[in-house]
């Protein structure tokens, strides 16, 4: 994908964001698992970034991050510019390397968790931000990453679910989907 | 054709990245009531009804999950509860006695009966919980249409839960007693002697009582209160709200501190009431005179220097 954008795949885009900011705000946030919650909205941003590139991955971030900061009251700018940086390197993870891999969410899931949070802690301690030090800050981010591995798969698919309809046609999928299909893989089946 | 999509593609990481910095530096540097601040105030006023009603649609999903969380959590707390239990019939006992000789020093001083009615409390459900670390926050659904006010004190049935940091028209935004901006004037339920209430730098989820005198007297499992004010206008909370219990006690200064477990279980809740009469109202009066009854009578030292301290 080059970074343009269709009509439809914005509007997308738009809609399955904003449900699920409002679900992490309303449900998820409030159903904490080893004492921590998920936190959907940087999977969503990491997950966008793969599946529509960097461009996009940036575009995104930097709305999801001010939607939050905006309905939360926190520090604006904060999170748009962590999940900015999330969204622009899981674009470039799939423009540069297009991992194929099925664990590929899970670990890029963990990778993006851990940036946002370790991101966040760093950004709060630089701005002066007076909050506890202490085993139970790496312990939630610890606890925080483990929650968000284990929902990352979910939240791919259901990413791509809603995404991949609106997505425009990408020459190297199609061209690995034909070899898979056509048996072009093998040089003995070749003329 | 590539270069000219490299070149846009970081112009537009750059510019958003610009533009972050850019609000965060202008919203870091402005004051709680400057543009950006306003801006987020009217956003919250624009989506805090889609919130209330997302809540609402949602609140099945929710009770769900926490419904399988709390039955993993019951059978340890039944046994604990059938403890704590045995050990309330015998405080009860011993209260009531204390309970009837209150009753006659407020009947010397012509007052009714304290209780949290006097404050007009308003009754309001909590739609958004900001579970971060950095901010221990809940949103509720009522606001400044209710007549709820920024400080206002929030409680629940349990105890103190924290104050309101920002309202608008139909919601506020309350910050925890956990959260590293608050500070209480409270005390230990037997004792006269006043201390701060803060969050536990390292434990987000507990609290210190400090700045008590060094010879007062505190043993685990005591409650701790709210001081109130011997004067209006000093405290934001009325006396006598019941904030956490004693866990353990430290002396390594001239003044005692104690750590403080709150009762309120902040990880879950649903619905609070939000105590409109502000200082210098008629109920607070009622409240700062109570303070001044034996029970509260030495708010010198550590009230004193709970004025001094943010959120009173």
């Amino acid at each position: 994908m080059n970074g343009s954008v269709s009509g439809a795949l914005a509007l997308r885009l738009a809609a399955f964001a904003t449900a699920v900011v409002f679900i992490q705000i309303g449900v998820v946030s409030e159903v904490p698992v080893f004492g921590v919650n998920a936190d959907l909205s940087s999977l969503l941003v990491a997950f966008v970034g793969l599946l529509c590139g960097s461009t996009v991955g940036a575009a995104c971030g930097f709305a999801v991050g001010l939607f939050v900061d905006l309905a939360l009251l926190q520090t604006l700018g904060l999170t748009s510019l962590i999940f900015t940086l999330i969204g622009y390197w899981c674009g470039r993870l799939r423009e540069v390397r297009d991992p194929q891999s099925a664990l590929t969410p899970l670990a890029l899931g963990a990778t993006a968790t851990a940036v946002s949070l370790v991101g966040y802690s760093l950004m709060e301690f630089m701005l002066g931000v007076d909050a506890p030090v202490s085993f139970e800050l790496l312990r939630q981010i610890i606890f925080g990453i483990v929650v968000n591995t284990i929902v990352a798969l979910p939240m791919w698919a259901l990413t791509r679910r809603a995404l991949e309809s609106a997505l425009p046609e990408d020459p190297r999928r199609r061209r690995r989907r034909r070899a898979y299909t056509t048996g072009g893989l093998s040089p003995l089946s070749r003329p | 054709m590539y270069d000219k999509t490299v070149r846009r593609r970081r112009a537009v990481l750059a510019l958003l990245v610009v533009l972050s910095l850019l609000l965060l530096t202008a919203y870091f540097g402005e004051a709680p009531n400057g543009r950006l601040h306003a801006v987020q105030r009217d956003f919250l006023t624009v989506v805090s009804p889609i919130q209330d009603g997302a809540n609402k649609a949602l609140k099945p999903v929710r009770d769900l999950f926490s419904w399988f969380g709390n039955t993993l959590h019951a059978k340890s707390e039944l046994a604990q509860s059938l403890k704590q239990t045995d050990k309330l019939r015998r405080e009860l006992v011993a209260d009531q006695e204390e309970k009837r000789s209150y009753r006659e020093l407020l009947a010397l001083t012509h007052l009714d009966q304290l209780g949290v009615g006097d404050y007009h409390p308003v009754t309001a459900t909590v739609v958004d919980k900001n579970p971060n670390l950095w901010y221990l926050t809940i949103t509720i659904d009522k606001g400044e249409s209710s007549g709820v006010r920024v400080n206002d004190p929030v409680i629940n049935e349990e105890g103190l839960v924290g104050r309101v940091a920002t309202a608008v028209g139909d919601g506020a935004q309350v910050d925890l007693i956990t959260d590293s901006s608050m500070g209480v004037s409270g005390r230990i339920g037997t004792s006269t002697a006043t201390g701060l209430v803060q969050p536990k730098v390292g434990e987000p989820n507990d609290l210190l009582l400090g700045y008590l005198p060094g010879n007062t007297q505190a043993n685990a499992g005591e409650y701790v209160v709210t001081a109130g004010s011997a004067t209006p206008g000093e405290s934001l909370y009325p006396p006598g709200l019941i904030i956490g219990q004693v866990t353990s006690v430290n002396e390594e200064s001239a003044y005692k501190s104690v750590n403080v477990h709150p009762v309120a279980n902040l990880h879950n809740l649903d619905i609070v009431q939000v105590l409109t009469a502000g200082a210098g109202t008629p109920a607070s009066n009622i409240g700062a005179l109570a303070a001044n009854l034996p029970a509260a009578r030495s708010a010198s030292s550590g009230e004193q220097l709970a004025s001094t301290q943010v959120g009173g």
